[in-house]
């Protein structure tokens, strides 16, 4: 409400938001496995003096340098830029809580970033022990980075002791910082031996090709065997709502996250039936398939993480639509339109209902709502009698617990009934007259 | 229209504003150093694949610029996240609401460089279905890249002009606004592009220096090429940088102009470094290296005394509240010595293995 609010049609910025973070997690995930990945098995290559399984692993990591350091280092800017656009106050509350554990985080991609373009490049430049010493840093680097994010990541949903004491060592160490710690690396194991079975698929060796096709599903077995179990933990850590909208509270949440329980199966299973037990058989398509489906499952994982947070952006702090939980007693006063300054409503606004209204959607409700798109509210209120929708608006956090109170004044919930009201029902006669 | 400022983050600033100023612009110039080699590097090995058909000379350097690139362009974004986080701790107020007025154009950022990024890799790596097309390529990644840095410039004149945008919001709130209207725009884009390749040429004479230490006849060659487009550049932004310098609104201009001591002096002295830098260049490349890179670094306290001008009677970062966390920031300070020492260790690593052979090559 402080802000300016960015009306992205159709999509909204919500979703804009989720399709730039979803392939960034896809990525991001990998970039940090891979490290553990091209270190072990260059390791392995190295003792047992196999110039086969090291060729093989200079091939991959080209692949992973352009996948890691040009989309996954491009995307996760991309999310920022997003985020910053479409939820500025909750950015701007994340950036000011945590620019140390940020800037921390940005020491730590430096790191990585470099280590991983001299592993890369050093390949036939460096000794074996510094080759090998630069991929640990790497893998340290990444996965300390992704340390410093899942702390922050984690905050939003459980803030935990933090909204008492304000100190930045709570909100960071909060209640579900450590399991998702433990699925977030169990991800980046699996999605390892997940992007290893592309490269590996399409060695030109028989011989080579089994053995690697073979030792990268057993780094999918691996990770996909702890995600639950850190999953589980995690359940058991978030706030009592979260877990009531994600098991019937919500039923579209609900069906995600049946849909992500179920993906993760059909990635083992797959795994399981195709490359480790037929990995003379395995082609590359059937590798795309199973990224596909990990690609899938990730998707529907972290929007069901992002929609049991509802009806907060930050839990128990700063409400979806950006009013923070301490302004609520002001806004029942000054109202919505009172409170945006951006609405900057014209006299010729303020007197007619279903102008007003619509302003009042936009700072109110559109954060999460489009008019007529993604989540769009046209639909949701199709058939709704003026009086009903009144009544609903009115109890909009005790009806709907995944939505915050309406908070705006007597005067703007009438506007916006009226307005929410002619979306279905076109006031015809009045359009003609004009 | 009346002039709409968010207010500030209620958390304040979790250091002095100093602090997180001296940090801002540091960080700038280390980034804008980086996107300097890139900018002027992408365009010129455009121009030297071309020449490169029928000179041996830029053949090579097109080569050796396509495999400097890529890591030039990833430590561009990443030493340009330093900067912008602090830009939006101390300037967020009007940082998210210039980027929201542009929104679109602002996200098409992230696609350009992306697009421009897998470009240079494409040009690097010359896979075989590439063929003749690299040339075309490296043009558009070029392209690109430029017109990044003119979303920069529309998004850092936005961010300066408060009293615009209520207007432009009350147009349209389809994030689709740029500042074209504005009268530093191309002056300021220009300074900054022209600065570029300048910096950027002094980067291949400094390249040549390197060859010329391991007995390679290119490096003579580099380094008298490098050098001129480091003069024409250096001579030319003499104009340029009068211009932006004349674009500004009158009271601001007048600060750097005598009104103000400091800020005359540091935008001065950074002006006369340049210049002593271009007369040193064919003499002793790396002193007009110290001296450029002291001169951007002048030019970046100037492009941030200038912002406060600008903002200061809409949001004053001193009257922030300050909620310092210095635990946090010492944790910070040494991991960053730590981290530097660590990318030193492997940086040496690399040059280290590297020498040996390269003589014995060539």
């Amino acid at each position: 409400m402080e802000y300016p609010f960015w009306d992205v049609p159709l999509l909204g910025g919500g979703m804009l938001i989720g399709i730039i973070a979803i392939l960034h997690v896809f990525v991001s995930h990998f970039a940090i496995g891979a490290g553990l990945f091209l270190v072990l098995t260059e390791r392995k290559a190295r003792r047992e003096n196999d110039t086969a399984l090291l060729d093989y692993l200079k091939r991959h990591s080209t692949f992973f340098i352009l996948v890691v350091l040009v989309f996954g280092a491009v995307s996760g800017v991309g999310i920022w830029w997003a985020i910053g656009l479409v939820h500025p106050t909750a950015t701007s509350a994340l950036i000011h809580v945590f620019v140390w554990a940020w800037a921390i985080e940005w020491v730590f991609f430096l790191v990585e970033l470099l280590a991983a373009f001299i592993y890369y490049y050093g390949w036939d430049r460096l000794n074996a022990r510094t080759h090998l010493a630069v991929g640990w840093i790497y893998f340290a680097g990444a996965w300390l980075s992704l340390f410093m994010i899942n702390g922050i990541l984690t905050f939003m949903l459980t803030t935990g002791r933090w909204t008492e004491t304000g100190s930045i060592v709570d909100a960071f160490f909060n209640p579900s910082m450590l399991p998702s710690l433990v699925v977030r690396t169990a991800v980046t194991i699996a999605l390892a031996g997940l992007y290893a079975l592309i490269t590996a698929s399409a060695v030109a060796d028989d011989a080579l090709r089994e053995r690697v096709v073979k030792y990268a599903s057993k780094w999918v077995l691996v990770g996909m065997t702890i995600i639950p179990i850190g999953g589980i933990w995690y359940i058991s850590r978030i706030p009592d709502q979260a877990r009531e909208i994600s098991m019937g509270g919500a039923p579209v949440v609900t069906l995600f996250a049946a849909a992500s329980v179920i993906f993760s199966a059909f990635v083992f299973l797959a795994t399981l039936i195709g490359p480790f037990l037929f990995p003379k058989r395995f082609h590359v398509t059937f590798a795309f398939v199973i990224v596909a489906l990990g690609l899938v499952t990730t998707g529907v994982t972290e929007w069901v993480r992002e929609a049991v947070r509802k009806p907060y952006i930050i839990y128990d702090y700063m409400y979806s639509n950006a009013i923070r939980t301490e302004e609520v007693q002001n806004l029942w006063e000054t109202g919505v339109l009172g409170t945006a300054k951006w609405a900057l409503l014209t006299p010729d606004e303020q007197s007619d209902p279903l102008k007003m209204g619509e302003k009042v959607f936009r700072f109110h409700c559109q954060s999460c709502h489009t008019v007529n798109g993604f989540n769009g509210i046209k639909f949701a209120v199709k058939g709704w009698q003026k009086d009903f929708l009144d009544v609903q608006i009115q109890n909009l956090n005790q009806l709907k617990g995944y939505m915050p109170p309406f908070l705006g004044t007597d005067e703007e919930r009438h506007a916006l009934v009226e307005w929410l009201y002619s979306l279905n029902n076109p006031p015809q006669q009045t359009a003609v007259r004009r | 229209m009346p002039v709409v400022v968010p207010p500030p983050d209620p958390a304040g600033l979790p250091a002095p504003a100093w602090l997180l100023q001296v940090l801002l612009v540091f960080t700038f110039i280390l980034h804008v150093l980086a996107m300097n080699l890139l900018v002027g590097g992408t365009t010129i090995m455009a121009i030297s694949l071309r020449k490169g058909r029928n000179s041996p000379f830029h053949a090579e350097l097109a080569r050796r610029l396509s495999k400097a690139l890529p890591v030039t362009m990833s430590l561009t974004i990443t030493l340009g996240v330093a900067p912008l986080l602090f830009v939006q701790v101390l300037y967020g107020q009007a940082f998210y609401t210039a980027s929201i007025l542009m929104a679109w154009p602002w996200l098409a950022v992230v696609a350009l460089v992306l697009l421009a990024y897998y470009g240079l890799y494409l040009v690097q790596f010359r896979p075989d279905w590439v063929g003749k097309w690299v040339t075309p390529i490296a043009w558009v990644s070029a392209l690109f890249i430029l017109m990044v840095g003119l979303l920069y410039t529309h998004n850092a004149t936005l961010n300066l002009a408060p009293n615009k945008w209520a207007s432009l919001y009350a147009m349209s709130a389809a994030g689709l606004h740029l500042n074209w209207s504005e009268p530093t725009l191309f002056p300021r884009y220009l300074h900054f592009i022209v600065a570029a390749f300048a910096v950027a040429g002094l980067g291949i004479a400094l390249l040549g220096v390197q060859a010329k230490k391991a007995q390679n006849a290119w490096g003579q060659e580099a380094v008298a090429y490098g050098s001129r487009w480091f003069i024409g550049a250096t001579l030319l932004q003499l104009a340029v940088g009068l211009w932006f310098l004349f674009s500004l609104p009158g009271n601001l201009m007048q600060n750097f102009i005598g009104g103000n001591v400091v800020h005359t002096v540091v935008l001065w002295a950074g002006v006369v470094l340049a210049v002593v830098a271009l007369l040193l260049v064919n003499r002793s490349v790396p002193a007009a290296v110290a001296l450029t890179v002291l001169a951007v670094a002048l030019m970046a306290v100037t492009r941030h005394s200038l912002r406060e001008m600008y903002l200061q009677p809409h949001l004053d970062i001193r009257t922030l509240e300050v909620t310092p966390q210095w635990g946090m920031f010492g944790i910070f300070a040494v991991l960053l010595v730590a981290g530097l020492a660590v990318v030193g260790w492997m940086v040496w690593q690399f040059y280290k293995s590297g020498q040996p052979q390269k003589a014995a090559v060539e």
